[in-house]
C-alpha cells in the first residue's frame, strides 16, 4: 500500500485533494443533518459524496475506503428511500466513518500506513443490516460493491455505459455548423478500459483540441464531463482545415487513449459518413502505431485491433460507438454527482508555483519602477530626452501589463474562507458536548475570499479563539438560566470584506472577560507587579491576555489548555500583517476581531526619510501627510502636539520613536497622521520620497519579532529598506 | 571563490582532516568549517534595522533576498571598523535562513589535520569558549576554530527573548 502513490502518482493526488474537499462538505452536512434530521436534500447530498468517494477509491483500487464509503452509502440509501429514519446511533456511525475517511486521507497524503477499518466496517455492517433484511438485496448498492471490487470492473461499468446518441443540444450545434457550410468531422476517442479519472482525461482532450481546432460539440458534453458523467468513449465534433488529421494525432498521443478514429460528419447519410471516415482512418491509422497500448483492457484491445484492420471492422467500430444504447437502468454508475459550482472549471496548481509566480511578479514590479526612474532621468537631459520618453512610454505599458499580471496572480491565490471555516461546525459540536454546554454556532460570509497564506495563518488562531469561546465564554446552561439568559449560547463566526481588509469576527454571548480576574491572574503568575496592576485601565488589563505565559484557566482543560496562548495567536496574525482586538462586556459576551490584509506580498507604501534612513510605511496605515509649514505645533504638558482642523494630536519623532525616545527629534518637515492603539498620532519625518509599490520580504527568523517592524523590502535602486508598522511603532 | 569545489572535496575526504575557511579579525586568525559556509561576498550596503540588537549590523540585499548581517567585532568586543575594502561577509546557514557575518578579511581555505587541533579549554578562558571548537596550529600560526552556527543560534535566542521582554512591558 505504501507504493500506491508511486503507482498512481498524480491521479492519487487529485483524488485525495477531491476527497478532502468532499469530506469538508460532509462534516458540515452531518452537523446540519443532526439539527434537522428530516432534511432529505442533505441525505441526498451525503449519498452522492459517498458515492463519489467510493468511485474514486475503487478506480485506484483503494479497497479500505471503498468498503467504508460503500457502507455509508448503503445506510444513506436506506434513509433516503425512507426505509429507516435517522437515529442518533446512525448519525454517530456516520460521524465515525467520516473520521476514518479523514484519517485515511491523511495517511495516504503523508505516506503513512492506512488506518485499520475492520472494526468500523463491522459497525457499519451491523448498522446497515439492522433494517437491511428487507432492503433491496442485490439492489443497486450491492451491485456497487460487486463492481467496486477491482479497478477493472468499475471501469467496465463505464464501458458499457457508452455515450448515447448525441443529445438535443449537440444536434442543434451540429446542425448550425453544417448549415453554415462547415466541414464537420467526428473524432471517436476510446480510453483504455482501466483508465482512471475519465472525466479528467475527457476534459484534457477537449482542452487540447480547443487549441488547434474548433470544437462544435461533444458527447458527453462539456457540462456532462464537468459533472463527472464521462464514459470510456468520447465523441468530439470538430471543424478543422485538414479534416482533423492534426487533431487525431494529438489525441492519439494523449495518455490512456486506446483508440482514435476520425470520420466525416454528415447529418443525413450516416453510412457514407462512416465509410468516408474509415478511408481516412486507414490512411493515417497505419502511421500511428501508438494507438495500440499494451495495457489496454479487453474491450479496448478488441477495438484497437479493429482499426488497424481493414475498412469493414472500422465501420463496425464507428457503428458501435454511435449506436450503443443508453441504459436508463444504470443510474448507479451515472448518478449525477453535483460539483459545487466554484469547482466548475478549475485547475489545481501547486502552491509553490503560485508563490514562485508571485515572487517573479514582485521582481518585475521592482524592475518596472526602476525603469520609470531611468526614463525620468533621461528625459531631464535634452540629449537623451527622446530615448527617455520612449523608455517612459515603454515603462508605462509595462506598468499596465505587470499590474494586471499581478492582480491575476493575487486573484489566483484567493480562497473562500469556507475552506477553513467548514471544519468548525463539527469542532464546535464536539467541544460543546464535551463541556456540557449548549451552543448554536453560526457562520456568516463563508464566501469571503482571502489570500491562502493569510488563511493558513488564521487557521490555528481561530481554533484557539473558538475554543476559548466554548470553554471560557459560554456558560453552562444552569448558569445562563440563572443569569436570565437563554440556556443555549450563541457563537457567531463571520467574515466580511471592508475596504482593503477582511474582518473576521468571533462573537459570543457568554460571560465576557473579567478584567479584574485577568489582572489577578497576571500578578499571580508574576507577569506584572501588584502596583502596576492597580494602575491598569480595563483596556490595558485586557491586553495582558496577549502576554506570553498568560492563561486564565485555573486548570488546563482538554479544550483550551494546550500550551498555546493568545500570545501565539497574536504572533501568528502579525506574521501576515493582521491585527487582533478583543472587546468584552462582563455578563454579555466577547467579540474578538481579526483584521487581515486581503493579499500579502505586494503593497503600496510611502517611502519616508528619517535622518539618512529610508523607511517604507504601508499607505493603508497613513491617513494624511501634512507639511509642517502648514500646521501649528504647540505643546501640551511640555510635549509637542499639532492642531489639525481643531483636533489636538500628539506629535512624536518617528526616528526618535524607533530609538524608544519619543520626544527627541524636532525640526521635521512632514508629519504623517496615523493611529496607534486607536489613538490619533502624528509622526514627524525629515523627507518624503514618494509612494511606491513594494514587495514585502521577510528578514529571517532572527529579526521576525521586532515591535513595529513589519519586514523589509528592496527599493528600485536595489537597497534594502525596513517596512514599519506605524500602528505598533510606540 | 572555489568553495563549491573544495566543499565536494571535503565530503569525499576521509576523517583525520578538516577544511576550514580562515579569516582575520583584529590581530587574530579564526577558522570556520567549510561545510557551514554558503558563500563569501564583498562588503556591501548594510541598512540598519531599528530595534534590532546591538550585534546585528543590519540587512543586505542578496540577489533579491533580505539577509541579516552580524558584526563579529562587536560580538567579541573589538573596536568597530568601517570602510575597509578587505572586509567580507561570510554567509552561513542558520536553519532555513542565511545569515551574514562580517569579518576583516578572508585569507584562505586550509586543510588541517585533526591532530593539530587542541581543545580550547587548554588555551583560552572566558565567555567565548562556548563558541570555540578548538585551536589549530598551522606552522607558527594559531587558528581559533569557531562554531558560527552556534553563535548565530545563541544570538537568535537572545534577540527573540528581548523581543518577548519588550512585548511583556506593559506601558
Amino acid at each position: 500500500m505504501a507504493d500506491i502513490r508511486d503507482e498512481f502518482g498524480q491521479d492519487l493526488e487529485i483524488l485525495l485533494a477531491e476527497v478532502g474537499e468532499l469530506l469538508a462538505v460532509t462534516e458540515e452536512s452531518l452537523v446540519e443533518l443532526e439539527k434537522s434530521p428530516d432534511n432529505a436534500d442533505i441525505v441526498q447530498e451525503l449519498f452522492r459524496v459517498m458515492h463519489t468517494i467510493k468511485g474514486g477509491a475503487a478506480t485506484l483500487g483503494l479497497q479500505e475506503a471503498v468498503d467504508v464509503s460503500h457502507g455509508m452509502e448503503s445506510i444513506l440509501d436506506q434513509i433516503r428511500s425512507g426505509e429507516r429514519t435517522l437515529t442518533t446511533e446512525l448519525l454517530n456511525v456516520l460521524f465515525q466513518a467520516v473520521d476514518w475517511l479523514k484519517e485515511w486521507k491523511a495517511a495516504l497524503t503523508e505516506r503513512r500506513e492506512v488506518p485499520p477499518n475492520a472494526e468500523l466496517v463491522e459497525i457499519i455492517r451491523i448498522a446497515a443490516s439492522e433494517v437491511a433484511a428487507t432492503s433491496t438485496e442485490g439492489g443497486q448498492s450491492d451491485a456497487g460493491v460487486a463492481s467496486a471490487g477491482t479497478a477493472g470492473s468499475i471501469s467496465a461499468g463505464h464501458d458499457s455505459a457508452a455515450p448515447a446518441e448525441a443529445c438535443d443540444e449537440t444536434t442543434k450545434s451540429l446542425d448550425t455548423a453544417v448549415s453554415e457550410g462547415k466541414n464537420v468531422s467526428v473524432l471517436t476517442v476510446r480510453f483504455r478500459s482501466d483508465a482512471p479519472l475519465l472525466s479528467v482525461r475527457c476534459f484534457q482532450i477537449l482542452t487540447l483540441l480547443d487549441d488547434i481546432v474548433e470544437v462544435v460539440a461533444s458527447t458527453p458534453s462539456r457540462e456532462e464531463i464537468e459533472e463527472d458523467k464521462a464514459t470510456s468513449t468520447l465523441l468530439v465534433y470538430i471543424v478543422a482545415d485538414d479534416g482533423g488529421e492534426a487533431a487525431r494525432e494529438l489525441v492519439t498521443a494523449s495518455p490512456d487513449v486506446s483508440e482514435v478514429t476520425l470520420e466525416k460528419y454528415q447529418h443525413a447519410g450516416r453510412g457514407d459518413a462512416i465509410r468516408n471516415g474509415v478511408a481516412h482512418g486507414e490512411a493515417s491509422g497505419a502511421g500511428a502505431p501508438g494507438v495500440k497500448l499494451p495495457g489496454a483492457g479487453a474491450a479496448g484491445a478488441d477495438t484497437a485491433v479493429g482499426t488497424s484492420k481493414a475498412g469493414a471492422s472500422g465501420e463496425h467500430t464507428g457503428g458501435t460507438a454511435r449506436s450503443a444504447p443508453a441504459k436508463p437502468g444504470q443510474s448507479n454508475q451515472d448518478a449525477p454527482v453535483p460539483r459545487r459550482s466554484e469547482l466548475g472549471r478549475t485547475v489545481r496548481v501547486d502552491v509553490g508555483l503560485l508563490d514562485f509566480l508571485m515572487n517573479m511578479v514582485g521582481e518585475l514590479v521592482i524592475d518596472r519602477t526602476r525603469l520609470s526612474q531611468i526614463a525620468t532621468q533621461l528625459m531631464r537631459n535634452p540629449d537623451t530626452a527622446a530615448v527617455g520618453s520612449e523608455i517612459g512610454s515603454l515603462a508605462a505599458h509595462l506598468q499596465r501589463t505587470s499590474s494586471e499580471l499581478q492582480e491575476g496572480i493575487m486573484q489566483a491565490r484567493l480562497l473562500p474562507v469556507k475552506s477553513i471555516f467548514s471544519k468548525f461546525p463539527r469542532m464546535m459540536r464536539d467541544l460543546s458536548r464535551r463541556c456540557g454546554k449548549e451552543i448554536d454556532f453560526e457562520i456568516e460570509g463563508e464566501n469571503t475570499e482571502l489570500d491562502r497564506t493569510v488563511l493558513e495563518a488564521i487557521d490555528d488562531p481561530l481554533i484557539h479563539i473558538l475554543r476559548n469561546s466554548v470553554d471560557h465564554g459560554i456558560e453552562l446552561p444552569e448558569k445562563r438560566i440563572a443569569a436570565g439568559k437563554s440556556p443555549r449560547g450563541r457563537v457567531v463566526l463571520s467574515a466580511v470584506h471592508e475596504e482593503n481588509q477582511v474582518v473576521v469576527r468571533v462573537e459570543d454571548d457568554g460571560a465576557g472577560i473579567d478584567a479584574e480576574k485577568v489582572k489577578r491572574s497576571a500578578v499571580r503568575k508574576g507577569l506584572i507587579s501588584e502596583e502596576v496592576a492597580q494602575k491598569l485601565s480595563e483596556k490595558e488589563a485586557l491586553e495582558l491576555i496577549f502576554m506570553p505565559g498568560f492563561s486564565t484557566a485555573e486548570v488546563a482543560t482538554e479544550v483550551s489548555g494546550r500550551g498555546v496562548g493568545m500570545d501565539v495567536v497574536r504572533a501568528n496574525l502579525e506574521k501576515v500583517n493582521g491585527q487582533i482586538e478583543v472587546r468584552t462586556k462582563l455578563g454579555e459576551g466577547t467579540v474578538v476581531t481579526l483584521r487581515l490584509p486581503l493579499t500579502l506580498a505586494i503593497m503600496r507604501a510611502l517611502l519616508v526619510r528619517c535622518k539618512d534612513q529610508v523607511y517604507a510605511i504601508p499607505t493603508s496605515s497613513v491617513e494624511e501627510v501634512l507639511s509642517m509649514a502648514d500646521v501649528t505645533v504647540g505643546s501640551i504638558q511640555g510635549k509637542p502636539a499639532m492642531n489639525v482642523r481643531g483636533k489636538v494630536i500628539p506629535l512624536i519623532s518617528l526616528e526618535g520613536a524607533l530609538r524608544d525616545d519619543l520626544w527627541s527629534g524636532n525640526g521635521h518637515r512632514y508629519a504623517l497622521l496615523t493611529r496607534s492603539s486607536d489613538q490619533p498620532l502624528a509622526l514627524g519625518v525629515d523627507g518624503l520620497i514618494g509612494e511606491e509599490e513594494i514587495v514585502v520580504k521577510e528578514m529571517g527568523h532572527m529579526l521576525s519579532r521586532l515591535k513595529g517592524i513589519a519586514g523589509a523590502t528592496i527599493l528600485a535602486q536595489g537597497d534594502p529598506a525596513v517596512i514599519l508598522d506605524v500602528n505598533r511603532v510606540i | 571563490m572555489s568553495i563549491e569545489e573544495t566543499r565536494t572535496a571535503t565530503d569525499s575526504s576521509s576523517g583525520g582532516e578538516r577544511q576550514i575557511v580562515a579569516f582575520s579579525l583584529g590581530q587574530e586568525t579564526y577558522g570556520v568549517d567549510i561545510a557551514s559556509v554558503r558563500e563569501i561576498i564583498p562588503i556591501q550596503k548594510i541598512v540598519p534595522v531599528p530595534r534590532a540588537p546591538d550585534f546585528v549590523e543590519g540587512i543586505i540585499n542578496l540577489r533579491g533576498r533580505i539577509v541579516p548581517v552580524l558584526d563579529l567585532r562587536k560580538q567579541f568586543g573589538f573596536e568597530e571598523k568601517k570602510g575597509d575594502p578587505n572586509q567580507r561577509i561570510v554567509l552561513v546557514e542558520a536553519g532555513q535562513d542565511s545569515i551574514g557575518v562580517i569579518v576583516d578579511s578572508v585569507s584562505s581555505v586550509l586543510r588541517i589535520s585533526e591532530g593539530s587541533i587542541e581543545p580550547a579549554a587548554t588555551v583560552v578562558v572566558g565567555n567565548e569558549i562556548e563558541y570555540i571548537q578548538g585551536i589549530a596550529k598551522v606552522g607558527e600560526e594559531l587558528i581559533v576554530l569557531l562554531d558560527l552556527t552556534r553563535i548565530i543560534s545563541d544570538a537568535e535566542k537572545r534577540t527573540l527573548r528581548e523581543a518577548d521582554l519588550r512585548a511583556a512591558v506593559v506601558q
